[in-house]
């Protein structure tokens, strides 16, 4: 790995990946302020056997100067090597990278541009059918029955600056806009079809000052040292690298600010009666989801994960959101969507045979007995943690 | 905003923010055209439907016009900043003090807006070989966020304007 930086930009060569990545703002006024980047560059494509990728996707701003540079030197190495591909991955998040730089696939048909997009994640897209939006509302009001008096020992005061990452439809940020009235919210998701229902959902509401925000939680365009506040619900336990996504949180949160998460242990959903056939179920669940590389009893590990991130003061407790929180039809009603998902879609992708989905199902349905049997208990646990970044 | 202005725009642009400073004091520094740019991008993006795209996109095209202004402008006076807005338009003028080969160099670079080949034009700036042209960056503002772009004559200045629609993006 080779690194160059300057006040605000920094390149980097993976020999690994034959990748060439610029990250920050790369504004210049001469030419010969882009030296060490040019140099870089002109190695990097020396050691490349193949393709060569420029990644581009947290390159904020760029000049025309800077990129008649960069271009000078993609094409004029295309034209010396004629078996060298040329790869530029951007993101759709900057706005303005991927026009810009299609104009160099023009210049040289063994450039291409591709653009790094909504699939991010795409193990996610069971949950973000739009069929599960309504429980994902139902969710949100039966947590935050919790949530909002578990959140003021974790830093959640008045006034803040609040980032909500992984919003998903944006109702926490909605109910945190409420009663807690921040100095500023940003919610930020990747899914364009969630941000859109958040955002008609806040101006049916006539809610203004949340900041709906399209991005990759692992690798954001938010600065540096921003938010007072940074939560995290439900999602580190969805992406396979959840180190990445606290990373970012980290970096966005201000020293001496807090980081908020909720995860699961999904075998730790119970209830009573038929309590072992819904205690099957939902370990079943967990290996399910890690099938497809989310690990869903992440719950507990949530201190561990934010002390290797560099958090300090770490705060960790849990709550169970049961039938006895309001309306026990409410419980019955997610869980009849998680069977839905986890054993109509999830279990039959991953080729479940029949006889074991019937059994997985039987646990989903036994679960809302429990949950609406006038003697029943049915429970889902979360864990919250926070971490403090160090002044 | 005068009346002048509301009849040649068709409609009424409110104001958002202005800075203005001396042109030699802004010409001092390379690093007054991204800072202004980023700035002016912060504080107008926060209530766009996507405020962080938002931002980007209008620094990006704000710093190029300044750019251009940094390197084409007269010796003494006021640049002047503003930015206003109607719905999804916004509106930047700068007023840059000049003296007649700045004038003439605007001039030229506007209408050379005009044609049908603009794209094309702007592809070959692009690649050309040697120092980059100074009008690349109104080629790109036209090209690339489809601004619409003007100039009105004043006494030993112009005023430049732009009117841009980000919303949803460029890409």
């Amino acid at each position: 790995m080779s690194d160059m930086g300057s006040p605000t930009f920094n390149v980097r060569y993976d020999e690994n990946n034959q990748e060439f990545s610029i990250i920050g703002s790369m504004r210049p006024r001469q030419v010969d302020e882009m030296d060490g980047c040019t140099r870089l560059l002109t190695a990097s494509i020396a050691l490349v056997k193949g393709t060569f990728y420029v990644n581009v996707k947290r390159l904020l701003r760029l000049n025309n100067l800077a990129f008649h540079t960069l271009a000078t030197h993609l094409v004029k190495a295309c034209e010396e090597r004629p078996e060298l591909r040329i790869s530029i991955v951007t993101s759709s998040v900057v706005g303005w990278s991927t026009r810009k730089f299609r104009a160099l696939q023009e210049a040289n048909p063994r450039i291409a541009v591709e653009e790094y997009d909504s699939e991010f994640y795409p193990g996610q897209s069971f949950l973000e059918e739009g069929c599960f939006i309504p429980i994902l509302r139902t969710q949100t009001k039966m947590t935050w029955r919790h949530e909002r008096d578990i959140l003021p020992r974790h830093g959640m005061r008045k006034g803040l600056a609040i980032a909500d990452i992984c919003c998903g439809i944006g109702d926490f940020a909605v109910l945190v806009h409420k009663e807690f009235d921040p100095s500023r919210l940003v919610a930020l998701d990747h899914s364009q079809s969630s941000l859109d229902y958040a955002r008609k959902v806040a101006g049916d509401f006539g809610i203004q000052g949340i900041e709906y925000v399209y991005g990759d939680a692992a690798d954001m365009l938010l600065e540096d040292n921003q938010f007072d506040l940074v939560t995290c619900r439900h999602s580190l336990q969805i992406f396979d690298r959840p180190e990445l996504i606290l990373r970012e949180l980290y970096r966005i949160c201000k020293p001496g600010g807090r980081v908020y998460v909720t995860n699961e242990k999904n075998s730790h959903c119970l209830g009573e009666p038929r309590a072992e056939s819904i205690q099957w179920t939902y370990t079943e669940v967990a290996r399910l989801f890690a099938h497809f590389g989310m690990d869903v009893e992440l719950g507990p590990k949530s201190r561990r994960y934010l002390l290797d991130a560099g958090f300090d003061d770490v705060r960790m407790e849990s709550f169970m959101v049961t039938n006895m929180d309001g309306d026990p039809q409410d419980f019955a009603d997610i869980i009849q969507s998680w069977e839905n998902v986890y054993a109509g879609q999830m279990s039959v992708q991953r080729g479940d045979d029949e006889t074991f989905n019937a059994r997985l199902r039987q646990g989903f349905q036994d679960h809302i007995f429990a949950a609406t049997h006038p003697k029943g208990y049915a429970g889902w646990p979360i864990w919250v943690a926070s971490g403090r970044k160090p002044q | 905003m005068s009346q002048a202005d509301v009849t040649r725009v068709g409609r009424c642009f409110a104001p958002l923010l202005s800075i203005d400073l001396d042109i030699a004091a802004f010409a001092s520094n390379w690093s007054y055209c991204d800072r202004l740019s980023s700035y002016f991008a912060r504080m107008i993006s926060h209530d766009r439907t996507d405020s962080l795209l938002y931002a980007n996109l209008f620094s990006s095209a704000f710093n190029e016009l300044l750019e251009t202004v940094f390197r084409v402008h007269g010796v003494a006076g006021n640049l002047a900043c503003r930015v206003s807005r109607q719905a999804d338009r916004d509106r930047i003028e700068l007023t840059v003090p000049c003296g007649e080969s700045e004038i003439a160099f605007y001039q030229d670079a506007i209408a050379g807006l005009a044609g049908e080949d603009i794209e094309d034009r702007y592809r070959a700036a692009l690649f050309k070989e040697g120092p980059m042209e100074a009008s690349v960056g109104l080629l790109e503002l036209a090209v690339d966020y489809g601004a619409d772009l003007s100039i009105e004559v004043m006494p030993k200045a112009i005023r430049l304007v732009a009117e841009l629609s980000l919303e949803g993006g460029r890409n």
